[in-house]
Order: structure tokens, then sequence, then C-alpha cells
């Protein structure tokens, strides 16, 4: 169903494409420029509650989208499977920026251990997080933005070519519950590893970084549990590949033209394709993708606030070599909420 | 690229130990933990004089640390994937490093995990190859400074199995005999290098930071939760195939090595998933509506944890004494400044 959402994805597509602009960062030298970089597109007067915040309209989205697959209610509404998972019942306390509502999303009739107990434990993490971060920032905490989880996910489906994609919904079975999850579960880790670096309380810090490895390891979760379903690529694994080549495009787009000389030529998101690797010196051997990192030196990938709003909002963050604020659109139909030095 | 010498050489990049690393004077405790320490005679390691109590350290200490611990994981995964450990020339030291002699690998039942299927041996391939990029590039950003390995002894995976209570005698466990064990084995490490680079982060200097090493940490960080997720997963997937936990001991195998480690972290010995713990146990959901426990993390906060670097070093030595400078998978000690346990 083509609307403007798709418009722009599907130009960001096929001009990353005639580009094959990547991001990677391989040495140092790299990791510098990579820094400066993520410094360059960051408010100049941001501050540890700015980034605090970006982070609380992220969770925002992945809690409720767990919340809605694993009980099928918000994060504000308990209800008798979110309190016998024993889920936090979220106050909305967050006060900066305008309140949205949620819509979309509903009960997986999950059949799969696997797949229910995942989307269990991830919503009672995730419910946390929103909880930490509200307490963290208190009558600094932005307001739950208005978040689509119904549309969005056909809307990227469709964008990244999976089949049957525009009538793609993450709600109707295990795997698709799984693929539903994949799309998030990446972003998070590249989004706090970007933050990471800009946080000067210590504390902070130590939290971001705490939080940093649970998205880990809920990525690396959903991650080996598509890669046991379908370890040939038939199915599932392959969406993944097409959903991280969409949010590599997305992401690269979120550079605003940064010359791609100044990373090295691989995309910043990876799917379950396996890959060749030399391991000690001798002959290529096959290697799963579990892990989602630059493969040059197995670094996780960062990402700047522009980069994960690009992806967040299906290319509402740019217009060709500017950045465009708010950036709106996707699961976030009217943009994240932010204090006036903030990212949106 | 020389950057972290040059920071070296800055007065400004030194800062003294935070709490956690220095020992206050007096707190020398012991614990007596049979079969614990390298030599596997059954009683605990001899501590030795007090080392000082505080001291300085640079971002390339910190990135050394790490390095130790990579060296250590990228032998086990290379020596279960091929049967081969590192490259000789992955091992060696740097020109500016105290340290200028590269160790030697005991091997005990260390060889190439036979007969896997492809499924089972690309997962091998990925981490193997990951832990040995973790390496070089740990060896690339140090530069001059990098450390060379240390000896390592992958023969201690027996003591520790009996330590745990996993097996009665250390020749009954063996990570490289089949592709559940070799899971038990990598499980000892991964949660432990995630709680290791969470709490080596915030250590670095505002200098390390905007030369991009907090953003290497963190994202080195995340690549071990991937790993320990597999890991955690695959457990956890397999009880659950199996129909209980109690079908599938490697699930129970992981628990009691986490209530070993939670006995070795001293400063925080309290058992997995009881308050204020550092580890989470394992558990298999019976059914639909169960929550599962791939994420070790705080109950509260959902925030994963952080060890210290002593803490680590408990871990990896097999030993909770405070005054211990080697023992366990570094039978001569870690190349470290940090080598000797201080709390």
């Amino acid at each position: 169903m083509a609307n403007q959402e798709t418009q722009v994805l599907d130009e960001i597509i096929v001009s990353s494409r005639r580009k094959m602009l990547t991001l990677g960062v391989a040495s140092l030298a790299g990791l510098a420029v990579g820094a400066s970089a993520i410094r360059a597109n960051a408010a100049t007067a941001y501050s540890d509650s700015d980034i605090l915040n970006f982070a609380l309209n992220l969770e925002y989205l992945e809690a409720n989208f767990y919340y809605l697959a694993a009980f099928g209610t918000t994060i504000d509404v308990a209800n008798t499977a979110s309190m016998n998972a024993k889920a936090l019942t979220i106050t909305l306390s967050g006060t900066v920026g305008t309140a949205g509502t949620v819509t979309g999303g509903s009960k997986v009739p999950f059949t799969t251990i696997p797949a229910a107990s995942y989307a269990t434990e991830t919503a009672v993490e995730e419910g946390k997080h929103v909880q930490y971060l509200l307490t963290a920032l208190g009558s600094s905490a932005v307001a739950q933005p208005a978040i689509n989880l119904s549309t969005s996910f056909a809307t990227l489906a469709a964008a990244a070519g999976i089949p049957n994609g525009a009538s793609f919904t993450p709600y109707d079975n295990d795997n698709d519950f799984l693929v539903g999850a994949y799309i998030f579960e990446d972003v998070g880790v590249t989004a706090y590893h970007g933050a990471a670096s800009l946080l000067t309380m210590s504390a902070n810090l130590m939290a971001a970084t705490g939080i940093l490895a649970v998205e880990a390891y809920h990525a690396g979760l959903i991650r080996t549990a598509i890669n046991a379903i379908d370890p040939t690529g038939t199915s599932i694994a392959e969406y993944t590949n097409m959903i991280s080549t969409l949010r590599a495009s997305l992401s690269q787009a979120g550079l605003l033209g940064v010359a791609p000389s100044a990373y090295d030529s691989n995309p910043d998101d990876y799917g379950l394709a396996n890959t060749p690797v030399s391991l000690a010196g001798g002959p290529n051997v096959t290697a799963t993708r579990i892990t989602d990192a630059d493969p040059t030196n197995v670094i996780a990938f960062a990402r700047n606030t522009t980069q994960v709003l690009n992806i967040v909002t299906g290319g509402g963050a740019v217009s060709g070599t500017t950045e465009t604020k708010p950036a709106i659109g996707l699961f976030f139909p009217a943009g994240m909420n932010a204090g006036p030095n903030g990212f949106k | 690229m020389d950057k972290l010498s040059t920071i070296i050489k800055n007065p400004f990049s030194r800062r003294k130990f935070l709490a956690g690393v220095g020992a206050s004077a007096g707190a020398v405790a012991t614990l007596n933990l049979a079969a614990c320490g390298g030599s596997g005679s059954g009683g605990p390691s001899s501590p030795t004089s007090p080392p000082p109590t505080t001291t300085t350290y640079t971002d390339a200490d910190i990135l050394n640390f790490a390095l130790n611990l990579e060296y250590l994981e990228a032998q086990f995964y290379l020596y279960a994937a091929t049967g081969n450990g590192l490259e000789a020339s992955d091992t060696t030291a740097g020109s500016a490093s105290p340290y200028q002699t590269a160790g030697t690998v005991t091997l005990g039942n260390a060889a190439m995990v036979p007969g896997l299927p492809a499924a089972q041996q690309d997962i091998l391939n990925e981490i193997a190859y990951e832990e040995q990029e973790h390496v070089r590039f740990l060896r690339s950003a140090l530069g001059s400074a990098a450390v060379p390995m240390p000896d390592i002894d992958l023969s201690f995976f027996g003591p520790l199995a009996v330590a745990a209570n996993i097996v009665t005698s250390p020749t009954s466990f063996n990570p490289f005999d089949n592709f559940d064990d070799f899971l038990v084995g990598g499980f000892i490490f991964e949660d432990v290098g995630v709680t290791a680079y969470a709490g080596a982060a915030p250590l670095i200097s505002a200098a390390g930071v905007a030369a991009g090493y907090l953003t290497a940490a963190a994202g080195i960080l995340a690549v071990e939760a991937y790993h320990a997720a597999y890991i955690r997963t695959t457990l956890t997937a397999n009880a659950i195939a199996s129909g209980s936990g109690a079908a599938y001991p490697p699930i129970a195998d992981a628990n009691l090595v986490e209530t070993l480690r939670a006995t070795l972290t001293v400063g925080n010995s309290a058992a997995p998933s009881t308050t204020g713990s550092d580890e989470t146990t394992l558990t298999v959901p019976p059914n639909l509506t169960t929550a599962s426990s791939i994420v070790p993390a705080s109950p509260t906060t959902a925030i994963a944890f952080a060890r210290t670097v002593n803490q680590v070093l408990h871990i990896v030595y097999g030993s909770a004494t405070v005054g211990v400078k080697s023992g366990g998978f570094f039978p001569s000690g870690a190349n470290s400044i940090f080598a000797t346990t201080t709390a």
C-alpha cells in the first residue's frame, strides 16, 4: 500500500543500493572518526537527561510491543496475564512533550514454549527498563508518545521485501512474533552503544552499559531462536537478512552524506546469513552470524540518534543530506518526545 | 596507530584505583574451597604478602586485563572448533610491555569437538572467530603496550567441575567431548565476560573515551552478551525440548557453575537469583505463560550485572582467597598489574 512512508523508504532503498554506502568501524582510527561522527550529529547542548530520554522513547516502544504480544495489554494497563507474569504496571509519569496513545498489537496465540517464554521474559524486563528510566529522570522524563504498533510492521516488511510483507503482522503466530522482535532488538543495541560515550555521569554510564548488555542478550536470544528454527535460511532467517539490509540503508541515510571513505565498506546491520571466516590462519570455514557486529573487529555497531531515528521512523529523520526535525513516521507517528535540546 | 602509547605518557590519564579494586587494610579473607586453585591438590592457594592498597592504572591496563580474558576464551573456542589454538603471532608481547614472554597452553582434553553436524560446527566457528578477532583488535589497539598471552591451563575444567559438584572426579568432565559439554564449558566464561566489561567500562579515562576505547569496550561487551545469550538460550531450549530440566543435565550443570561463581565472587557471594546476586539461575519454563530466564540481570531494574577486576580474577583463578596471584585457568597468573586479588 503506497503512502508517504513507503515512498520515503523506497527512495532510500533505491538510492542506497546505487551508492552501496555502508558504515563500519575497523580500527582505532576508524573508532576515533566514528566517535566524532556520532558527536557531530548530536545537539551541542544535550545533557545526560536528553540521552536517557531518547532511550526512554525506545523503551516505551519496545515494552509496549512485548507487553501486547505476551499479555495482550499495554504497559500501563494490568491484565491477568501481565499480573501472572509479575510484569510491572507502569504509571505513565513522564510529562515532557506530548502524550500519545499506543495503537495496534494483540496477544500472540503462542503454540511453542520457547517463543512464548522469551516474549514473557522480555516483556517483564523491558517494563523494568521503562520504570528505571522514569524513576531516574523524574520530572524530566518524557511522556509516552504516540506509538504505532499496527501498520508499522507491514510497512517495514513490505519495504524489506518480505514475501506478503504488506499483510505481515507479528501478532499472529510464534515465528512472526520472532521476526517482529528481530526488528527492534539489534536497534536497541546500537542505540545504547552509540549513547554510551556521550553520557557524562558515571552512574548513568553504568546503567546504560547494563541496559546495553540486556539489549544484546535479547538480540542474541531472538537471533538464536530464529537460527534454530530456520538454520538454512529459507524462511524467517532469510527475512532477517532483508530487515537488516533495510535498516542498514536507513542508518546510512542517517549519516547525512558523510563521505563513505570514512567508514569501511560494510553495512551496520547483519541478518542471520552464514558467513565465511578464517580461524587461526586456516582456510575459510562457515560460521553462523548470531552476533550482529562489524566483522572486521567483531565489535557491535553503534549508531547516532539520527541514524536510530531514521530507522524507527522509516526514513523520517532525514531528507537527502539534511535532518528532518522532528522525525516522524512508522513507529512514531507524531515523533518522539524530547526536552528542548533533546533528540527527536 | 599508537594513540594508546600517547595516552600512557599523558599524566592526566592516570588515576587512582576506584573503590572495589584497592583493598582496605586487614581485609584478607580465606575461603576453604576444596579442589580450587591451580594445583588441584584440594587445598586453597596460599596468599602472597599483601599488595599495595592503592595504585594508579591506565586505559592500557584496563584493555590489557580484558586481553588476558580474551586470550583464554579464544584458546578455548579455537581448540573446540578446530583442534588448534591461536596463531603464535597473536600471542606475542608488544615491544613496550613489561611482560615479554608469551605463555603456553596446557591442553588437558582440548581438542576439536568431534562429529558435530554443520549447524553446531558453524556456531563453534562463529564464536571462535569472534574471540580471535577480539584478541586481534585489543592487540592492535594496544600496539607496543600489548601484553603477551599468559600461561593458560585448559585442564582446569576438570577441577572446576569438581569444585562445582558437577562431577566427583576431574576426569569426568570434558567440555571438548560433545556439544552439550561444550555449552557448559563456554557457559563458564560468557556471563563473566559480560560482567567484566560492564565493570571495566566506567573506569576508562576521559581521554580514553575521546579516543574511542569506551565505545570499543561497550561494543565488545555487547558481543559477549550475544555469545552468552546463545549459550543460555540453547541450554534452555534443549531442556524445554527434553521435557524438563531433569531430563537435560547440562542445564543443571550450568546452574552449578553459577553457584560456584557466586561462591568465588568475593564481595557478592549471594546464591544465584537471591537478593543482590550477580547470577540468574537458568530455569525451564514448563508452559506457555511462564517466563524464561535467559538474561542475567537485576530482578528489580533488569540491568545486567557488573563485576570488579578482583571478582573476575577470583573466578578465573578458581579461588576466593585475597592476595592470590595465580591459579585456575591462569596457572602463572594474568599478565596484568591487576593480577593479584586485593579484595
